[in-house]
């Protein structure tokens, strides 16, 4: 049996800019961190079944990969040639679509495992490109490629895509006195509503060409966020974030809507220094900086007004800023050609 | 003897001014994420440097954790390679002095795990020889070395290269013992800071 596990992640700035249609003309930037969030994915070798079976939400047996309906993990096993003999499981703390990164965080774990099935260890670039290709290529989703490389290298990074497609990995160098400082001023409050990333971006890809320039000043405001961050400018961090959400918004009709808009003026009013939507938007969470002294008031005016708009499973989702990325967690497999 | 109390002090300073803070930065968040994933990490080199490989062992598992000896919580697994002197031996005896080290980490080496390895000149073949074993396992490897670095730099995932002339051992391995200690202090606050934290909540 193999465990693999990814962590999932909060961006902060330049979200958006890692889709093709932008970073081809102008280099793409995004500033995020992974988190103590995992999406856990289990393999187990069956050598006298020869089926495959999936089991996810739902549970799928299939006598080849071509009849999954799970398209990430049919298009991975197509693409490695492995035919049966394989059961795959996932797992994860956090529901999908609340914009943590948790589906690429899943086809990062995937690709690892399946590497690991077939005796090979492949480092963390190689995984965030692989996982990238499945999703992006095999698959053909509309999203772009920071949550895959936020997935496989883990930690505080700055990821920059360049128009040649490579992305360029920095990582920040925070002491974990800052990152904690930083960590205790970050709230993430779910709203209950959980969308997909690809009906958010699609359109949002067809906006790229009217928005260039708030794009462009997105990926721009990257470097000062790094810069904040290493100084420990809380409340400057907080006013970026800010600034980066009502420019997110500009980007695509479906961004924002009026349970995120009113979740988010509430938290501005009792205190927040800023925040924005995780993720492409449309649902998910919010995250907010906020003053540790006003994190109460914040709290509760979030449920209170969560109340109000009827969201059933609202509720503050506490995060950990955590260094690790995609690994094997467990691997007995190779004891089988003892 | 003043003069050369003074001059061997000068050249210690001058590397400790020049330390590689980036590198050394990279190597404690490489330490960071194999704490979190419970992963081990392998410490080793010859002569003076296993001596440091020794004391660094005893520090990540005891020193980081002196303040808090009866917290339940996760700890640092560091082991000293090999870990007997009948392997030590026994490999050199039988196989050879460049697969001391690579033989046992064969043994143990996961993917989960870290390996630091500490070499002045970074060309002893033993060392080399299992940071090339550590890289075909995908292991992150942080390297301590001096002089112009080797191959053990160019090998590592935290490249901590203590520049001097060639044959400066012991101005290099002073300079290490310092970088032992500025990493097991560094932890050490971290891990007061995370119990408290914790503690405070």
């Amino acid at each position: 049996m193999i465990v693999s596990r990814a962590p999932m992640r909060v961006s902060f700035v330049g979200g958006g800019t890692d889709l093709p249609d932008f970073y081809k003309r102008y280099p793409g930037r995004v500033i995020s961190t992974s988190i103590d969030k995992f999406v856990h994915v289990v393999l187990n070798r069956t050598p006298l079944i020869d089926k495959i079976s999936a089991r996810y939400n739902i549970a799928e047996t299939v006598d080849y990969p071509s009849e999954l309906k799970h398209t990430r993990i049919k298009a991975a096993l197509l693409d490695l040639e492995i035919t049966k003999g394989l059961e795959i499981g996932s797992f994860a703390t956090l529901p999908q679509s609340t914009g943590m990164g948790s589906s690429s965080s899943f086809s990062v774990a995937l690709i690892k495992a399946l590497y690991a099935y077939q005796g090979k260890r492949i480092g963390k670039r190689e995984v965030a490109e692989a996982a990238s290709r499945l999703e992006i290529e095999l698959v053909g989703e509309p999203i772009g490629k920071q949550d895959q490389y936020a997935a496989a290298f883990g930690g505080f990074n700055i990821f920059q895509f360049n128009a040649d497609g490579t992305v360029d990995v920095k990582p920040i160098l925070l002491d974990y006195k800052k990152s904690f400082d930083f960590q205790n001023h970050i709230l993430v409050f779910f709203t209950g509503v959980t969308r997909s990333a690809s009906s958010v971006l699609t359109e949002q890809k067809s906006n790229i060409d009217k928005k260039f320039e708030t794009l462009k000043e997105m990926s721009d405001s990257v470097p000062e966020f790094e810069a904040r961050l290493l100084k420990g400018d809380i409340k400057g961090l907080g006013g970026m974030l800010h600034d980066g959400w009502v420019k997110k918004k500009t980007l695509s009709s479906n961004v924002s809507n009026s349970v995120i808009d009113g979740l988010y003026e509430a938290g501005m009013a009792n205190g927040a220094w800023g925040g924005k939507v995780l993720g492409a938007g449309g649902g998910g969470c919010v995250m907010f900086v906020v003053p540790p002294e006003k994190r109460a008031a914040v709290h509760s005016e979030l449920i209170k007004k969560a109340a109000g708009l009827d969201l059933a499973g609202a509720k503050e989702i506490p995060i950990g800023f955590i260094q690790s990325g995609v690994e094997i967690v467990h691997n007995s497999d190779k004891n089988i050609s003892l | 003897m003043e003069d050369f109390i003074k001059d061997f002090a000068r050249k210690v300073e001058d590397c400790l001014e020049n330390l590689p803070a980036e590198e050394i930065a990279k190597a404690i968040n490489i330490i960071q994420a194999c704490y979190e994933r419970d992963g081990r990490i392998y410490i080793f080199g010859n002569g003076g440097s296993l001596a440091i490989a020794t004391h660094w062992v005893s520090d990540i598992n005891k020193t980081i954790f002196s303040h808090h000896l009866d917290h339940p919580g996760r700890r640092f697994q560091a082991i000293r390679l090999p870990s007997t002197e009948s392997e030590i031996t026994a490999w050199a005896n039988d196989v050879g002095y460049d697969m001391v080290f690579a033989g046992p980490l064969k043994n143990y080496l996961q993917e989960t795990d870290v390996i630091i390895a500490i070499s002045s000149s970074g060309n002893s073949e033993n060392i080399v020889k299992a940071a090339q074993f550590a890289k075909e396992q995908n292991v992150p490897i942080i390297g301590l070395s001096g002089f112009d670095g080797g191959k053990l730099n160019e090998l590592s995932d935290a490249k901590i290269l203590v520049k001097t002339e060639k044959g400066e051992y012991e101005v290099v391995e002073s300079a290490h013992g310092t970088i032992m200690h500025l990493i097991v202090k560094y932890f050490k606050n971290y891990f007061d800071h995370l119990v408290e934290h914790r503690a405070a909540k």
